[in-house]
């Protein structure tokens, strides 16, 4: 329960960074995990970012709001859900119905034929709607 | 493998009547503090405000009314009324708006806790009076006879049964439930009380489960492909959290339908389109700091609920367990069975402000017109409101482990801590569904 040492690319930086404040991996994790909430809710409440004039783009948010998404994602995954240092056949059971959501989320939820976004058509399945016109 | 691993008497399930009895009375004191007490003295200035806002608009009526004198000074002096008066109108709009929400966060999160501590006393009370009087259990030492392997347990059944009846008089009891707050319902008292024996059914059902939980049975281990050697318990967990993804990958796809051919504040402002056609929940929250305060807040509530959840894990497995030299965490935190338990009850503190929150700014937005009769307004009360019944769930089980964690000899340990590990993974599954929830629906 914590007490065994992380390794790896992402988890040895949290492990590395639990060493140098002295507590174990959960505590980090959990800071991490405010610090990221706190960034995107700021990225979406401020216009500009503070103390300058540079304005925040929507697709400046768009892209915080997916970069925490999966940080944050991780951290809980990775650490609170034991995943890292569990046997690997629980990341494969939570990765099984990724493909599954990731194809609704394009099959179902990119398929608007009357988006107003201009997906690119790579991005958008060509459904044949003539049975809801005829 | 048979038997139980803890020997616990069954009228240690009274400590649970009488919780519930106290939680019944916490629930009265909340109700009259927030929403009879601070509630009444809101509504009072709600009442005020709208006052001056009436005066106000009247006034402002009236000089709309009034015509422009024949020189040029009394005509200026006239658009200089006009414009204060305006200017007068406009501040009493937004102030009746703020005494308005005011008002409603009181009186939400009164309504709130009573209700949800109805709940919880139901489930202590219900479940600890069922349990308190079953016949004690023969101790016959049968350990290690396979014969006596996986008895069977009534409780799925139970609840099964309670909840086929509660949701078969569930139409019925939310029109009365609606009648006996005074609405123009008619109530339907047969489909009322089927509705609550359903509910008292699947609570017996819960506390015959719980009961068999808190007695204990050896963890039984996985013996092929592909979890051979695990918990079984754990891989069930695991796949029932894939079937749970697929629940929220359901709404999110519908939302990202929807999202993709509104015209919002959002895709204006991205250059996609130029009228606003429709107003998400997120275009009423994001843009100032009191709106956002709930969502944000709730986020903070969950993902320190995650930690301590965590801890309360960490605790029960750490077998040369020390407390604190921290007077104050020493205090809180004073021995590993008490501190698992408490640990888990700031869990069970922090979840439930989490649904008062929720439902406080659930009751803003609808004051403010924001509601399910509208596509933007179905899919965020659809998703937010599945969101916050898995974290309702969630509270009812952790009821339970409160509960165990204090009348157990040892609490929680090395050797039981696996209910806590098995839970955890359920409340940080809902946590990460809020992670993708919190942006999509309140940033976005």
């Amino acid at each position: 329960m914590g007490e065994h040492k992380y390794t790896g690319p992402i988890a040895g930086i949290f492990q590395k960074m639990a060493d140098i404040i002295g507590k174990d991996v959960y505590y980090v994790n959990f800071l991490i995990l405010m610090f990221f909430t706190l960034f995107e809710v700021a990225a979406v409440f401020f216009e500009t970012i503070p103390g300058t004039d540079i304005k925040i783009t929507r697709t400046a948010v768009w892209g915080v709001l997916i970069v925490v998404g999966i940080i944050k994602g991780y951290g809980i995954a990775a650490f609170f859900m034991h995943l890292k240092g569990d046997p690997f056949i629980y990341t494969r059971t939570a990765l099984f119905p990724i493909i599954f959501a990731a194809l609704m989320l394009w099959g179902i939820g990119l398929s608007n034929p009357s988006g107003i976004d201009e997906l690119p058509s790579w991005c958008t399945p060509n459904w044949d709607y003539s049975y809801v016109t005829e | 493998m048979s038997g139980s691993l803890h020997d616990v008497k069954n009228d240690v399930w009274m400590r649970a009547v009488i919780v519930s009895v106290i939680l019944l009375f916490v629930g009265g004191a909340a109700y009259g503090a927030f929403a009879v007490g601070v509630g009444s003295v809101k509504k009072t200035d709600w009442d005020a405000a709208d006052e001056v806002l009436v005066e106000a608009k009247t006034n402002w009526n009236l000089l709309n009314e009034t015509e422009a004198g024949g020189t040029s000074e009394e005509a200026a002096d006239i658009h200089e009324q006009k414009k204060d008066a305006r200017i007068a109108y406009d501040e009493a709009k937004e102030a009746e708006i703020d005494a308005h929400l005011s008002y409603l966060t009181w009186i939400t999160a009164g309504k709130t806790l009573l209700v949800m501590m109805i709940i919880y006393a139901a489930f202590y009370g219900i479940s600890g009076f069922y349990n308190s009087i079953q016949p004690e259990e023969e101790h016959d030492d049968h350990h290690g006879d396979d014969h006596e392997e996986h008895h069977g347990s009534a409780s799925p059944i139970m609840m099964a049964a309670g909840l086929m009846l509660f949701m078969i008089g569930f139409p019925g009891f939310v029109n009365t439930c609606k009648s006996l707050l005074g609405l123009d319902y008619q109530a339907e008292m047969g489909d009322f009380g089927l509705s609550i024996v359903g509910a008292a059914i699947t609570i017996i059902g819960i506390g015959n489960w719980w009961n068999e939980d808190l007695k204990g049975q050896h963890e039984q281990i996985a013996s092929s492909d592909p979890f051979q050697g695990q918990d079984i318990r754990k891989a069930g967990m695991w796949v029932f959290l894939i079937s749970e993804t697929m629940v929220f990958a359901s709404f999110f796809s519908s939302y990202l339908r929807m999202r993709t051919g509104w015209c919002t504040e959002w895709a204006v402002d991205a250059g996609k389109c130029e009228v606003v056609d429709t107003i998400t929940a997120s275009d009423l929250l994001r843009h100032e700091v009191g709106t956002l305060l709930p969502g944000a807040i709730n986020t903070f509530a969950l993902i320190i609920s995650s930690y301590t959840i965590v801890l309360a894990l960490k605790v029960a497995k750490d077998t040369e367990w020390k407390p604190s030299e921290n007077a104050l965490m020493a205090k809180m935190f004073p021995t590993r069975k008490k501190a698992v338990r408490n640990y888990l009850i700031i869990t069970l503190a922090l979840g439930s402000m989490f649904i008062v929150l929720k439902l406080v700014e659930w009751s803003h937005l609808i004051a403010e017109g924001f509601t399910i009769d509208t596509q933007a307004g179905s899919i965020f009360y659809v998703a937010t409101g599945a969101h916050g019944l898995h974290v309702f769930i969630g509270l009812l089980v952790m009821l339970f482990m409160v509960f165990k964690a204090d009348v157990l000899e040892d609490g929680y340990n090395e050797q039981n801590g696996q209910g806590i590990e098995y839970f955890g993974l359920y409340w940080h599954f809902v946590d990460l569904a809020w992670v993708a929830i919190f942006p999509a629906f309140y940033l976005y």
